[in-house]
C-alpha cells in the first residue's frame, strides 16, 4: 500500500515536471521572432492587486514592446521565502520588493541602484535613508503610512473625549478610563481591542512607538548592537493599558476580530491600527469609516503628541537580468509614479499617501489618511525603525514575548532581558 | 540468456524513471539538505554558504523553543493517536451493526477527512472562539471561554481537530478488519452464550489487531509532521506554545532565515520520523507472522 501510494506520488511529480518543462518551452517557442521585452514583477501588496494590474494594462496599451506580467505573494514573511524560492528556481522575477536595511544587505548582489531617475528624485527626504547603501538607492518606496490609534468620533464625542487633548499618555490613560467607567451607557464591550495574537501589531508597530524614541532610524536601529529600551516603562504601560482594558482574551484576538467584528461594529472605542484598516472598516460599515480618525500612541515620559509614519515596502529592479529588462523595470517604475496617469492611480485607485513630491493631497478622501496628512504637515510624526530590527526579533522573539506578559507567564523585567539578550545574540 | 537480458531491460524500463525521479526529487536534495545543515546560509542563491561545522547540531542543544515544540509534539501525538482509533474504532463498531442508516454515517464519519486540513483549521477556529463563546454566554458555562487564548485549550483544541478529521479514516480500515472477521466464530461465541463485551474482547478485539497496527502507526507518523492543520487553527499560539516541530522548522528558516539551523533541526526531525516508521516496519512485520 505505502509502496503503491509512493510511486503515484512519484508519477505525479514527474508528470507535473514533465508538464512544467513542456509549458516552459512553448513559452519559448511563442515568444520567438517578437521584440517583447517582458518583466516580471512579484510583489507583495495583495489588496491592491487588481488596481495595480489594471495601471500595468494602461500602461502596456500607452508603450510598444513591452510586457508586464504580475505575481502577487501576500503576508509579512511568506513573502520572504516566496521570493528566495523564485530566484532559487531561476525564475527570477525583473521587479521585487524589499523591506528596509536587512533586506537590502542581503539581496545587494541583485539589486540595481537607481540614482538619478526622476522618480528617485522626487522621493521625500527621509524616506530613501533605510535603502540607501554606500550613497546607492536600492528601493523605491510604495507609499507612506502611519498608524496610531483609531478611534471612533462618535463614541468619543458621546463620552465628551476631546482627541486633541491626547497628546500625553496621562490623558489617553484619562480617556481610556472615562470611557471603561462609561462602557454601558455607550454601548460598548470595553473601550479598546488589543490583538495580542497579531505579533506584528504588537512586536512591530507597538514597540516601535518606543523604539522610535531611542533610535533615530532606521539605520540607527540596524547598525545597533543592543537595545537599551530606554522607554521600558513607556512600553509597559501601553501594553498594560490596552490589555487591561481591551476585550478578553487578548492572546486569541486576532486583526479580523479587533479590526471588523469589533471596531467596525461600533463594539470597541479604540484599537492600535493603521490607514491600511481604512478598507476593512468600511467594508463592514461605510458610515463609521467616515467617523473615526487617529490619536497618538502617546509614550510615558516620551513623545506623546506625534504617530509614527513610514514605508511599508520598495520596489528593487533585478539588475541580474537583461539590460533591456533592467532598463525597461526602471522605466515603468518611474512611470508609475511620475506620469499623470500613474499619479492618478496612486492617488485615487490605490489610495496611497504618497511618497513622492508632485502630488494634489487634497484628492485624498479616507479620514485616516487625512490625519496621518495632518500630523505629517505639523511635523509631529516618528520614524519606522522596525525593519531595523534583526530579523524575525519583532515579531518572533520580543511579540512572543508580549504574549507571554499578558498571560502572566513572565514579568516585564524578564521581558526586556530576554528580548536585549535576543537582540545582541542575532548581532553578534 | 538472451531472455534474462530481456527481462532485466524491461526492469530498467519500468523502474528506471521512477528510480530517476526518486533521486532527483527525493534523494539527492535529501543530501543537499545534510549538506547545508552544517553551513551558515540566509536562503539567498548568490550569498555563499558557510560552513560551520556541527555548530548548528550543538546551538540545538540550547534551543528551548525547539525541545518545546519537541515535547509539545510528542504529548499531542500521543494523546491523538489513543483518541482516534478510540473513536474510529467504536465509529466501526457502530456503521458494522445492521443499521438502515449505516451507510450514510459511514460517509459522514468520513467526510471531515476530505476537507483540507488548512480550512478544517479556519472552521475549528471559528468554532473554538466564537461558537464557544457565544455559547459560554447563552449557557453560562465558563469553561468555553477563551478557547485557543491558553496553551491548554490550544493543546485540547489541536487534538480535537485531528481526532474529528482523522477518525472517520481509521474507521474505513476497522470496518474492513471487522468485515473479515468469520462469521462462525461470533455464532459460536453467541452459541457459547457469551456477552457483547466478552465477544468485543476476546475475539473482535485480536482479530482487529493487525488493522490496530497499521491505524496506530499511520496516525503517529500523521501526528508527527502535521504542519497545515497546526497553522491555521493557532499558528503556534498562544507565545508559541502549541508551535510543533514541523511549523518550529519553518519558522526558523523563513522567519529568522536561518537556513542552517534549520535544516540541522530537519536532519534530527528525519531521524525520529525514520525511526519510528522503522519500529512501526517491524512490529507489523512481526504480527503478519502471527496470523
Amino acid at each position: 500500500m505505502k509502496k503503491l501510494l509512493q510511486a503515484v506520488l512519484i508519477l505525479a511529480i514527474a508528470f507535473v515536471g514533465a508538464q512544467s518543462v513542456f509549458a516552459q518551452g512553448q513559452a519559448d517557442i511563442s515568444d520567438q521572432g517578437k521584440d517583447i521585452v517582458e518583466v516580471d514583477i512579484f510583489q507583495f501588496k495583495v489588496e491592491f492587486k487588481d488596481q495595480f494590474t489594471a495601471l500595468a494594462e494602461e500602461y502596456m496599451e500607452e508603450t510598444e514592446g513591452v510586457k508586464l506580467t504580475i505575481k502577487t505573494v501576500g503576508g509579512g514573511d511568506d513573502y520572504g521565502a516566496a521570493l528566495r524560492s523564485r530566484f532559487a528556481s531561476g525564475e527570477e522575477p525583473a521587479i521585487f520588493n524589499v523591506g528596509g536595511p536587512q533586506d537590502v544587505a542581503d539581496w545587494k548582489d541583485y539589486l540595481a541602484p537607481l540614482n538619478g531617475l526622476e522618480v528617485t528624485e522626487k522621493a521625500f527626504s527621509g524616506v530613501l535613508s533605510g535603502v540607501t547603501m554606500d550613497g546607492n538607492v536600492y528601493g523605491l518606496p510604495y507609499n507612506q503610512e502611519g498608524y496610531g490609534l483609531i478611534y471612533n468620533k462618535e463614541i468619543f464625542n458621546k463620552a465628551g473625549i476631546d482627541p486633541a487633548s491626547i497628546t500625553s499618555y496621562a490623558a489617553l490613560e484619562k480617556a481610556v478610563k472615562k470611557l471603561d467607567s462609561m462602557k454601558d451607557s455607550l454601548g460598548i464591550k470595553a473601550p479598546i481591542a488589543f490583538p495580542v495574537k497579531e505579533t506584528w501589531v504588537t512586536g512591530l508597530h507597538l514597540s516601535n512607538a518606543v523604539l522610535s524614541q531611542e533610535f533615530d532610524n532606521v539605520n540607527d536601529a540596524f547598525n545597533s548592537d543592543t537595545v537599551a529600551f530606554r522607554y521600558s516603562e513607556g512600553l509597559k504601560k501601553l501594553v498594560d493599558l490596552q490589555n487591561n482594558y481591551s476585550v478578553q482574551p487578548t492572546l486569541s484576538l486576532d486583526y479580523s476580530q479587533q479590526v471588523e467584528q469589533l471596531f467596525a461594529s461600533g463594539k470597541v472605542a479604540i484599537i492600535q491600527q493603521g490607514n491600511w484598516a481604512y478598507g476593512s472598516v468600511a467594508g463592514v460599515d461605510e458610515e463609521l469609516a467616515q467617523n473615526i480618525g487617529i490619536v497618538p500612541l502617546s509614550v510615558y515620559k516620551g513623545v506623546g503628541d506625534s504617530i509614527p509614519v513610514g514605508v511599508p515596502m520598495y520596489w528593487g529592479v533585478n539588475k541580474d537580468l537583461d539590460e533591456a529588462v533592467v532598463e525597461e523595470a526602471k522605466k515603468f517604475l518611474n512611470w508609475m509614479y511620475t506620469s499623470e496617469t500613474g499619479k492618478r492611480y496612486v492617488l485615487e485607485e490605490f489610495k496611497f499617501i504618497p511618497a513622492y513630491e508632485g502630488y494634489d493631497v487634497s484628492k485624498i478622501s479616507d479620514p485616516l489618511a487625512r490625519d496621518i496628512l495632518d500630523f505629517s504637515s505639523r511635523g509631529k510624526t516618528l520614524p519606522w525603525v522596525f525593519m531595523g530590527y534583526p530579523t524575525g526579533w519583532g515579531m518572533n522573539v520580543l511579540g512572543i514575548d508580549i504574549q507571554k506578559y499578558a498571560a502572566g507567564n513572565i514579568t516585564w523585567e524578564e521581558l526586556i532581558q530576554h528580548s536585549t539578550e535576543e537582540w545582541e545574540d542575532a548581532r553578534k | 540468456m538472451q531472455k534474462k537480458t530481456k527481462t532485466r531491460l524491461l526492469f530498467w524500463a519500468f523502474t528506471g524513471p521512477l528510480v530517476l525521479a526518486f533521486f532527483i526529487v527525493v534523494a539527492l536534495p535529501f543530501l543537499w539538505g545534510i549538506y547545508y545543515s552544517f553551513t551558515e546560509w540566509n536562503g539567498i542563491v548568490k550569498s555563499q554558504a558557510e560552513w560551520v561545522g556541527f555548530s548548528n547540531y550543538l546551538e540545538l542543544f540550547s534551543d528551548d523553543e525547539f525541545s518545546d515544540a519537541f515535547w509539545f509534539t510528542v504529548r499531542f501525538s500521543a494523546v491523538s493517536v489513543i483518541l482516534i482509533n478510540a473513536l474510529g474504532f467504536l465509529l466501526a463498531l457502530l456503521v458494522t451493526q445492521p443499521l438502515k442508516s449505516a451507510n450514510t454515517l459511514r460517509t459522514v464519519f468520513f467526510m471531515p477527512n476530505l476537507i483540507g486540513g488548512l480550512i478544517l483549521g479556519f472552521i475549528w477556529q471559528f468554532i473554538f472562539i466564537q461558537v464557544f463563546s457565544s455559547l459560554a454566554d447563552a449557557l453560562s458555562l465558563a469553561f468555553l471561554h477563551g478557547w485557543l487564548a491558553t496553551p491548554e485549550t490550544g493543546f485540547w483544541g489541536l487534538v480535537i481537530l485531528m481526532t474529528w478529521q482523522m477518525a472517520g479514516y481509521v474507521m474505513v480500515i476497522y470496518i474492513a478488519a471487522l468485515q473479515s472477521i468469520p462469521g462462525e466464530l461470533l455464532e459460536a461465541a453467541e452459541i457459547d452464550g457469551s456477552s457483547i463485551y466478552t465477544k468485543t474482547r476476546y475475539i473482535i478485539m485480536p482479530l482487529v489487531a493487525p488493522a490496530f497496527t497499521i491505524n496506530m502507526f499511520l496516525m503517529l507518523s500523521n501526528c508527527f509532521k502535521l504542519y497545515d492543520q497546526n497553522l491555521s487553527l493557532t499558528n503556534g499560539g498562544p507565545f508559541n506554545s502549541t508551535q510543533m516541530l514541523a511549523m518550529n522548522i519553518y519558522n526558523t528558516a523563513f522567519k529568522f532565515d536561518k537556513m542552517g539551523e534549520a535544516q540541522a533541526k530537519a536532519v534530527i526531525f528525519f531521524i525520529i520520523v525514520a525511526f519510528v516508521s522503522l519500529v512501526q516496519v517491524r512490529y507489523t512485520k512481526r504480527r503478519e507472522v502471527e496470523y
